[in-house]
């Protein structure tokens, strides 16, 4: 593994530990940033045999990036745990549901096409897998309910700004839970961005931002979405390429360069569209100028709180949304005490490990609704689903995309 | 391996959930934060005295060596089982049982992080001063075992200095009791001082009870630098003849800081030879007269710049620049070893210089960090394991920075304890006799040398 060197500056100082929400609750050292360095370190020098439940132990991590951005040695795990992932799945294979899962993400078409029965209801095999990946400990009356038809195939491509003169184009990139899932969020953005004076442009040829196969080790799948991906929006003439999650805003951002480097792809085109790319939270606190008069002083009064998803907070994310929330006339925020702790989402640790999933989204539920805010804003879908699934029946809180926020307090 | 009846009675006692002894597990517990490593035959995790006593009583008839162990923080080997056998971890023996502030005093297990504990304390604004670097993650059963310092222990003292009592399985099996909760008790010998600090080499820690300490109103940081090492002593030596006694004196040399700006760029001035970080705590009106005759004495004793922190976050960039250094330093190589040797106050200057020219003598990168008002050296030492020529420098040097403190008066570890990394130097430190002692009580309270063994003792 080409990582071995790096894996050997783990100076074993254990620093890490105190960041890792997985030990928290395992309090295994077996689950410890630096104990599973030194599992991968032990494997390549030949004296820990490949197993089964070493790819366990090495898949069990939320991948939320705390130890990384803590390492005084600056070691970055995630693509440590990326190469041992892949080095695990070649010998011992992947949950044949996984596997679907990740292969549907990477064909568009058969994508649309199972979202498309399960949201129609049918009992077809797609929703019983859909139900079973995307539920882990969530009951499926409480999931999201699937756009009728995928949202970048129901909006117009095009999008014309409302000012007489727009004041350039950006190109917005849907990510897979607005395309199949968060139509309202899709039509919050393209409401925001036309409000702000700009033409929008849906590429219809967008397909899965690859993160979440390439988080789980599927270097070489994921790499055909990064490319295409890249080809499509890498574009010269557009302000911006705007994200609405930031697990998709993470791979644009700096992602799809550090996968381009290690695969040998085209670094120079990665890093262009890494440039152009911007969470649209950051992009509307940038050009707040451009919104500020459209905002309705007489909106309703709402109390909210944030939940910090780690793929803004620990992959060099600033927080865009709590100075968005700051600029708005009618929002109070209480903060909650962990709200920049993981949701104990993961991708599919929440599958994988539904008890200690549990138990890291129950604490942060406790502190939310401490806050007693009628809103829970955050801006990453995953997240989202994960929170407003283990809510309570009885639960006051609603779950909220910043942009929907936004959207509300426009006047008509 | 463990025998297969032996591994069914501890499998009997904490349940198949509880043991451990799958390959990865056993690698996961071959390690601390020192350099050495070697596998346990099993690993289980207690959550009760009486399992524990179960657990040793089985060991104790098969001659299995036994390793408590916490967070895994420590920095000596302490807690590498070297002989195998079981290793006994605390962490999820977690309860905080009690938090007396009419009475000053909290009672918990020893899986309890220390961090945790604060954070539960300063709801009623209590808080437990020993603050390891480690705090985060490492527990009070380790603390206490290995009688943790850290900075602030300057004004309060160290882990010891706040055990009320404990209880402790002890090789046989047997459950005793030690002290109470009371912080005046002279009934009997006051063993909880004998198993404190005892490295896991006399008994099993499973419950302490510690004294707290209401929280200080208000805090007031100091920063001074100066050209002559010398002066920091002389500085250090006067603020504590004038009565004050800060809660912590940190120092950091000139190669330090310099290594620092290299690789995280703080904003600390590169040019002086030391620099000096002192806070006290207390009422504001009292930290305030404090804070401004400090000033005055380091001045008089030639600071050539001196400021102070004027909000909680100027005062968290200079604590953030001092517990940087072990970071900043470990990415510079693979291996980062920090030395922990003691001198008397007065000795500081003169130590630092000596460790200085030891390290220079034998070509070997190191920052060097005190907390200068207890003597409590720390060299931090980057170095690569593998090269073996180069590891046999730093052990070399190693030696050389312990004969220097012991001609000092100083001693051989103020807070990380002797473990693996300095069993060896022990005779430098404690004469035969001293050290005959110290095998009778190890032989009177574990006859057989099932509790962590190969150690110092």
């Amino acid at each position: 593994m080409k990582s071995r060197d790096e894996i050997f500056r783990c100076g074993k100082c254990g620093i890490c530990i105190q960041t890792c929400p997985v030990y928290q609750e395992d309090l295994n050292e077996l689950t410890t940033p630096r104990g599973k360095m030194q599992l991968i370190r032990h494997y390549c020098e030949g004296d820990l045999a490949s197993s089964r439940h070493l790819q366990q132990v090495v898949s069990k991590c939320l991948m939320c990036g705390g130890c990384t951005a803590f390492c005084p040695s600056g070691i970055d795990h995630e693509s440590i745990y990326m190469a041992m992932r892949k080095n695990m799945q070649e010998d011992h294979g992947e949950d044949w549901k996984k596997r679907i899962f990740f292969h549907l993400l990477t064909h568009e078409q058969q994508l649309k096409f199972s979202a498309g029965l399960a949201a129609k209801g049918q009992n077809s095999f797609f929703e019983i897998l859909y139900k079973d990946i995307k539920l882990g400990n969530i009951k499926l009356s409480v999931m999201p309910r699937l756009n009728k038809k995928p949202f970048r195939e129901a909006a117009p491509e095009i999008w014309l700004s409302e000012t007489e003169k727009a004041r350039g184009t950006v190109l917005y990139f849907v990510g897979c839970s607005t395309n199949y899932a968060y139509e309202k969020i899709g039509h919050a953005v393209v409401k925001v961005l036309k409000a702000m004076g700009l033409k929008v442009e849906i590429l219809a040829d967008q397909v899965c931002c690859g993160l979440p196969i390439y988080l789980k080790g599927g270097l070489e799948t994921a790499r055909q979405n990064i490319e295409k991906n890249i080809s499509l929006f890498s574009r010269d003439d557009v302000e911006a390429v705007i994200t609405d999650c930031a697990t998709c805003g993470s791979a644009l951002s700096s992602g799809y360069i550090k996968v381009m480097k290690e695969l040998g792809g085209d670094i120079a085109a990665a890093e262009k569209l890494a440039v152009k790319s911007v969470d649209i939270s950051r992009f509307i606190v940038r050009h707040f100028d451009w919104l500020k008069d459209k905002i309705n002083p007489e909106a309703r009064r709402t109390k909210v709180t944030y939940h910090a998803p780690c793929h803004e907070r620990n992959h060099g994310g600033s927080h865009a949304a709590l100075k968005l929330l700051d600029l708005l006339p009618n929002v109070e925020y209480v903060p909650a005490e962990d709200f920049d702790q993981c949701c104990g989402g993961g991708g599919t640790f929440f599958y994988d490990f539904p008890e200690i999933s549990k138990k890291i989204v129950d604490k942060k539920i406790a502190n939310a609704r401490a806050t007693g805010a009628d809103f829970w804003v955050t801006g990453c879908p995953g997240c989202s689903i994960n929170l407003a699934g283990n809510l309570d029946k009885e639960d006051h809180i609603r779950l909220i995309h910043p942009v929907e926020l936004i959207a509300d307090s426009l006047e008509n | 391996m463990l025998k297969t009846n032996i591994k069914k009675q501890l499998m009997a006692i904490v349940g198949q959930e509880r043991f451990f002894d799958d390959d990865e597990t056993l690698v996961a517990y071959s390690y601390d934060g020192y350099v050495v490593e070697s596998r346990p035959d099993a690993v289980l995790f207690p959550l009760a005295t009486e399992e524990v006593s179960e657990i040793m009583k089985i060991a104790d008839q098969h001659r299995v060596p036994v390793i408590a162990r916490g967070g895994g923080s420590n920095l000596t080997g302490g807690t590498v089982p070297v002989e195998g056998g079981i290793v006994l971890n605390f962490t999820k023996m977690n309860r905080i049982l009690e938090v007396n502030t009419g009475d000053r005093f909290t009672v918990v297990q020893p899986g309890v992080i220390n961090a945790n504990l604060q954070k539960e304390l300063s709801k009623v604004n209590y808080f437990f001063p020993p603050d390891p670097s480690s705090m985060g993650f490492s527990t009070i059963g380790g603390n206490v075992a290995e009688n943790a310092g850290g900075p602030r222990c300057l004004k309060y003292g160290v882990t010891g200095d706040y055990i009320l009592g404990m209880v402790v399985v002890l090789a046989s099996g047997k459950v005793i009791r030690t002290g109470s909760c009371n912080v005046k008790d002279v009934t009997g010998y006051r063993l909880s001082s004998l198993f404190c600090g005892s490295e896991g080499t006399l008994g099993i820690i499973t419950e302490v009870t510690l004294r707290i300490v209401p929280l200080p109103e208000s805090y007031r940081t100091i920063v001074a630098y100066y050209n002559n090492l010398a002066d920091t002593a002389e500085t250090v030596k006067a603020v504590l003849a004038q009565g004050i006694i800060p809660t912590a004196m940190e120092l950091m040399d000139k190669v330090t800081t310099n290594l620092v700006e290299d690789n995280a760029g703080l904003g600390l001035p590169r040019e002086f030879e030391g620099m000096l970080i002192i806070e006290v705590d207390g009422v504001s009106e009292a930290v305030s007269s404090q804070a401004e005759k400090i000033s005055k004495i380091a001045k008089s004793f030639g600071a050539i710049e001196i400021l102070e922190a004027k909000s909680s976050q100027e005062r968290e960039s200079l604590w953030k620049a001092r517990k940087s250094v072990h970071g900043v330093l470990s990415k510079l190589a693979p291996n980062c070893v920090t030395e922990d040797a003691t001198v008397p106050v007065s000795k500081v200057p003169e130590m630092i210089i000596g460790v200085r020219a030891i390290l220079d003598r034998h070509n070997i990168t190191a920052g060097i960090v005190a907390h200068a008002g207890d003597g409590n050296i720390h060299p931090v030492i980057i170095t690569d394991t593998r090269d073996t020529e180069e590891w046999s420098r730093v052990e070399t040097a190693a030696a050389e920075i312990f004969k220097l403190a012991v001609e000092l008066r100083g001693t051989l570890s103020g807070e990380h304890g002797i473990g693996l990394a300095k069993k060896q130097f022990l005779p430098l430190v404690l004469d035969e006799n001293t050290r005959e002692l110290m095998s009778v009580v190890k032989k009177a309270l574990d006859p057989a040398g099932l509790l962590n063994p190969g150690k110092f003792v």
